[in-house]
């Protein structure tokens, strides 16, 4: 029997601009169960950027209930998100979003700094994790000192420094070339082997081919949920 | 954690290092300044001490007062109620005298020099130390037997005789109008730095010379005021009234009628006229910690805005709204803090090179230095409080969304 990870019930998102007031999701229904690779698709527009804030809880929504982990973090407060986004959810940007001045081993560091992890297990940690995507030779590296697909798989590590349950990764291969978001997609299917939660929210089709299960969005609504390749958890 | 953030703040500090020079630079300005200037005040503060403690705090000078309208011939003192003052107080005076001094043309062979004689009793070189190097100092037989000698100081000699050695050699000049012949017993040396010969005038082309007091009141006999030392262990101020009283009392006069002037008076005046003097300056001073505290806040600001993004990846990555708010105060504490250390080493060292380079002992209060620390760092944490709260406030989506 899979376990659920993440339950959507009537979840709803109003965007008030002052004048107008748009509805960015209009009653999501959804469950992803634990160890599931999930691409969310869909044009600019159709709300997966609203849904992925919201599942990486830096948004919240206006109605409805978000269980992540078996706790609803609907009515959290900011200072409750940022504590459940350090340990519930590791995440990969399309842009890469580390921290510039500072080395690649730090910026795997940070999330356990945050987590109050003490020093020497966090460099412990930080370095394996390095050494998991690859990268164990280019620790004390600066990011502006590696290509766009190190600089993601930096990132990846970073996004695992706590073992999240969730990695929500937001167009990971946005900005790489073909050989690089290939690697990248060829390390988020490793992890999703190895067990972990995968949600990438992506408009390429490419990309969505290399999970198991893909949801489309279209105006706010899912307009389709495709389960593929021997998936489980099939409910 | 702190460390964590102390770590961060250097090395956001390290990444605009001349931004973060010139925003220091107000700080650094306003400490250097605070503390050159108040430290200044406590070494002149502390130099006009010392002179007063050479010229004697415990002094006095007694009269009847300037504004009697019925001034008397016996407002003026006998030597003999000099001699009953110093009965009845015994060892609550350390010296007496008539406070006599007159200006008169020393004459030997062909040389002439100004001198100015003062009358002293034989005791005066307890309460007013100097180096006797050639022959002796005035002694009770001089003042009693109104001998025609005097002690002088080396460059007095050197004036008028062209010798420090002058002891033996006699001179002429003419008190009240009688000319009369001198002999030198002596001659002294004072030791004195850069500040006390500054004030105390220095070289002059006069000389000086003490002499029997009992010299200068003859032949009337009659001065106008009483010059004593307390003694040291007595208790200065009951003893001035007493003193006050007592001679007001053989004058005949109400003790309100006496004038008196105590050099301990005249120090804590001129002490409190520094001392306002070198706080008001001081604080005025402090203003440029203001503006550099607002230099501070203006740059934060700017970095607040410049690092958004990154305030944005903080947060997905769990820094809470805390987190962020330490790390921009701890920056810009450190930026000030900083700045003071900078400022404080300046201040000390252009002090002390003034110091060293007039000679004089420097007043630096470890109070004063700790007080500037501290109030560059609050400062720094002060206007470091709205740009550090305006980025902890930050909303994660807007940050990392912002290019």
């Amino acid at each position: 029997m899979a376990e659920e990870l993440i339950r959507l019930e009537d979840l709803v998102k109003i965007y008030d601009t002052g004048a107008i007031k748009v509805l960015g999701l209009k009653r999501i229904n959804l469950t992803i169960n634990r160890g599931e690779f999930v691409a969310i698709m869909g044009k600019s527009g159709s709300g997966k950027s609203t849904l992925m804030n919201i599942l990486g809880c830096l948004d919240r929504p206006s109605m409805g209930h978000y269980y992540l982990d078996g706790t609803d973090v609907a009515s959290m407060t900011p200072n409750e998100l940022s504590d459940i986004r350090n340990k519930k959810i590791g995440f990969v940007f399309q842009s890469f979003n580390l921290i510039s001045r500072t080395s690649a081993l730090k910026n795997v560091e940070l999330p356990m700094t945050y987590a109050r992890v003490g020093k020497r297990a966090r460099r412990e940690r930080a370095l394996k994790l390095l050494d998991r995507v690859g990268l164990l030779s280019r620790a004390e590296h600066l990011p502006n000192e590696l290509s766009g697909g190190q600089r993601q798989r930096v990132a990846i590590a970073r996004a695992l420094a706590n073992e999240p349950p969730l990695i929500l990764a937001d167009e990971p291969t946005g900005n790489l070339d073909t050989a690089a978001s290939e690697e990248i997609m060829g390390l988020f299917s490793q992890l999703h082997k190895e067990g972990a939660t995968v949600v990438v929210v992506t408009h390429e089709e490419n990309i969505a081919e290399f999970t198991d299960r893909i949801i489309r969005f279209q105006d706010g609504l899912v307009i389709s949920d495709d389960r593929r390749g021997g998936a489980e958890g099939a409910v | 954690m702190l460390f964590e953030n102390m770590n961060m703040a250097f090395s956001a500090i390290r990444v605009n290092k001349m931004r973060s020079f010139l925003t220091m630079l107000g700080i650094i300005i306003g400490i250097g300044s605070v503390i050159s200037i108040v430290s200044i005040g406590d070494t002149m503060r502390n130099l006009f001490a010392d002179l007063y403690k050479d010229v004697g705090v415990t002094q006095a000078f007694l009269c009847v007062g300037y504004w009697i309208d019925d001034r008397r011939m016996s407002d003026y003192f006998m030597l003999d109620d000099l001699e009953r003052v110093k009965e009845v107080f015994g060892d609550s005076i350390a010296y007496i005298d008539s406070n006599m001094s007159t200006g008169a043309e020393a004459i030997y062979q062909k040389t002439t020099v100004s001198f100015d004689f003062t009358g002293i009793d034989y005791n005066y070189i307890d309460v007013q130390p100097v180096d006797m190097i050639y022959g002796r100092y005035l002694n009770e037989g001089d003042v009693l037997g109104r001998k025609k000698n005097v002690v002088m100081d080396v460059d007095s000699a050197m004036l008028l005789f062209g010798t420090e050695d002058a002891v033996g050699q006699t001179f002429r000049t003419d008190l009240y109008g009688n000319v009369d012949e001198f002999t030198v017993v002596g001659v002294y040396k004072k030791e004195m730095n850069a500040f006390q010969s500054l004030m105390m005038g220095g070289r002059s082309d006069r000389g000086s010379a003490f002499v029997p007091y009992t010299l200068l009141t003859w032949p009337n006999d009659y001065f106008y005021y009483l010059h004593v030392f307390a003694s040291e262990d007595v208790d200065l101020n009951e003893f001035l009234d007493q003193l006050k009283a007592y001679v007001a009392n053989i004058k005949g006069r109400n003790p309100e009628d006496m004038y008196m002037e105590t050099a301990m008076e005249e120090m804590s005046s001129v002490d409190s006229v520094m001392g306002g003097l070198s706080a008001a300056v001081g604080g005025i001073a402090a203003i440029s910690l203001l503006v550099g505290g607002i230099g501070i806040m203006n740059i934060m600001l700017v970095s607040v805005t410049e690092r958004t993004r990154e305030i944005g990846i903080r947060k997905s990555l769990g820094a809470k709204t805390r987190d962020i708010l330490i790390q921009f105060l701890t920056e810009s504490a450190i930026l000030s803090a900083c700045g003071g250390i900078i400022g404080i080493i300046i201040g000390v060292g252009l002090v002390s090179g003034i110091g060293m380079a007039f000679g004089i002992g420097v007043v630096i209060r470890p109070a004063v230095v700790v007080m500037a620390v501290s109030f560059s760092a609050a400062v720094g944490v002060f206007f470091g409080l709205y740009p550090a709260s305006k980025a902890a406030k930050a909303d994660p989506i807007d940050a990392l969304r912002y290019e």
